[in-house]
């Protein structure tokens, strides 16, 4: 389904239809859920391409946030001084844009096959809201299915004195790097623990795997303004 | 008096010019510096309160004390210099000042709550909020005044001072919002189930937040109905419109598996039989052909 597309044309997948239609020089463009209409809009331009690609998990169903918070299904438990690596898995929200005469891809419509929900990361006050997902934590890279998940290589550095049982993950969506091959996608991520209290997550640029390529980014994209692409957990790793 | 002897304490250190061109080289000198010591106070709090007040009212602040310092700067400084008796000045400045102080009060009141209400900003633009009973959105926040838009689009202004005495309810200041139902489901219906249905419900919600979550129980057995408390977290600018959405999928999904939101009854139980007849009886007596 990633990939860049000439319109017209029709795609179907787990029952998702997208569909662009010329209407003299412009474009319609229909998504469709089992037969029903999810949106359509008319593109007053005939954009060449089309492209599908996965973005960053924390767009719908409306943008309230930029932090993915990833809740382990069993806790990690890492020694002081020590630097280990593992697995979690992400959902995978899917983005259509269209290019510019520059190259410029904006976005027109995003979706997903996933559940969604949102939780609260620290206090009512001072805390953060975030999409929330619960992964398994894997020693090795998991199975999974792009369509509804990728998966996330975490290096995690205890930097403290202490031995630290880890239950979660914040991520800054500011820094995420999506790279996607046929059947995979994946980020590679770096946690450092300061104490119990304190961590800090980020993205590196470079992919998982050499073969995978760059997805656009949403909000690469949209050329806002970044303040920090770091996840800062100032409210523990743990319960 | 205490005028003269400022004055005198000035006229001490710089000595009154005769020298027009001395005069008017050690003004424009004076000025400079004053100008120099305004800009590096103002860059300074700038620097300070530029997370602590909005943009329009930081810059009004910092306007005043730059003009501020020009003035006294002129008025302390330049005019002893230059031999000009302010002394006039000043007691015509004290005496429109205590007209304009009766007169103004309120309006310094007003100010000054301002002031404070920019430096604790217990409200923004756009929150919503209950100040003095006035229930909206919050427009704008003057230096004398601030604006409430209500939710039926009723523009009121509330002078500074009331908002900064009066107490705030700003419903957005937080992160989350809870919000409550009760359901209350028929003796005859099974509350258990009742309760994973409106579960399974809430976790379909993106917005209904997983932590801190969600509670489902029943609270009491009423006089027509077993109650259930339903208590959903939410972000505090999605909290409206998932309380106004879900209520009523929680009563058609309850129906639609069998589960009847109760009305009040009530079962009247007679010492003796009563003598009636049904209408199958009425109908074979002929009582409808009437």
């Amino acid at each position: 389904m990633f990939e860049i597309y000439h319109p017209p044309f029709t795609t179907e997948v787990e029952g998702t239809e997208i569909i662009v239609e010329k209407q003299e020089d412009d474009l319609i463009y229909k998504r469709m859920f089992e037969g029903n209409e999810e949106k359509e809009f008319l593109l007053l331009n005939s954009y060449k391409d089309i492209l599908i690609n996965p973005i960053e998990p924390v767009n719908l169903p409306e943008k309230i946030t930029s932090f993915l918070l990833i809740d382990f299904k069993k806790p990690a438990i890492i020694r002081p001084g020590d630097r280990r690596k593992i697995y979690l898995k992400f959902p995978v929200e899917i983005g259509v844009f269209v290019a510019d005469k520059n190259e410029n891809y904006e976005v027109i419509d995003t979706f997903t096959f996933t559940r969604i929900k949102y939780t609260l990361y620290g206090s009512h006050t001072n805390g953060i809201v975030c999409r929330q997902w619960e992964s398994d934590v894997f020693t090795e890279e998991p199975e999974t299915d792009i369509l509804y998940e990728g998966f996330i290589e975490l290096d995690i550095f205890n930097d403290s004195n202490h031995h630290m049982e880890i239950t979660k993950a914040l991520f800054n969506a500011y820094g995420m790097k999506l790279y996607y091959g046929d059947k995979r996608l994946g980020m590679k991520a770096s946690m450092k623990i300061i104490n119990k209290l304190l961590a800090e997550t980020d993205f590196s640029r470079y992919p998982t795997t050499s073969r995978f390529k760059r997805s656009i980014e949403l909000y690469t994209a949209r050329k806002l303004a970044i303040t920090s692409t770091k996840g800062i957990m100032e409210f523990g790793i743990n319960e | 008096m205490n005028n003269s002897s400022t004055a005198d304490i000035i006229s001490s250190y710089f000595p009154a010019l005769s020298d027009p061109v001395l005069q008017a080289v050690t003004v424009i000198a004076i000025l400079f510096f004053t100008i120099l010591i305004a800009k590096g106070i103002t860059i300074y709090l700038q620097r300070s309160l530029k997370d602590k007040m909005d943009k329009e009212h930081l810059n009004i602040l910092i306007k005043s004390i730059y003009y501020g310092a020009i003035v006294l700067s002129i008025v302390g400084v330049i005019f002893p210099l230059l031999q000009i008796d302010t002394s006039g000045l000043l007691v015509a400045g004290g005496v429109v000042g205590i007209v304009i102080g009766f007169a103004s009060q309120s309006i310094v009141g007003n100010f000054i709550s301002g002031v404070f209400l920019m430096i604790e900003r217990p409200i923004k633009i756009g929150d919503q909020v209950n100040i003095d009973s006035k229930l909206g959105y919050v427009e704008d926040i003057k230096i004398i005044s601030t604006i409430i838009r209500t939710y039926d689009g009723l523009y009121i202004r509330l002078p500074n001072e009331t908002v900064f005495t009066t107490s705030i309810t700003n419903y957005v200041a937080n992160l989350t919002r809870r919000f409550e139902y009760v359901v209350g489901i028929r003796y005859s219906d099974d509350a258990d189930e009742a309760i994973g249905i409106i579960k399974e419900i809430i976790d379909r919600e993106p917005f209904a937040l997983v932590n801190p979550g969600p509670s489902v129980f029943v609270d009491t057995l009423g006089d027509n109905a077993v109650n259930i408390i339903v208590r959903i977290w939410a972000p505090a600018t999605q909290w409206y419109d998932l309380k106004m959405k879900l209520l009523w999928v929680i009563k058609k999904t309850l129906e639609e598996k069998g589960i009847e939101i109760a009305f009040p009854q009530r079962t009247v139980w007679f010492a003796s039989e009563l003598n009636t007849r049904n209408y199958q009886d009425n109908t074979e007596m002929g009582y409808d052909k009437q």
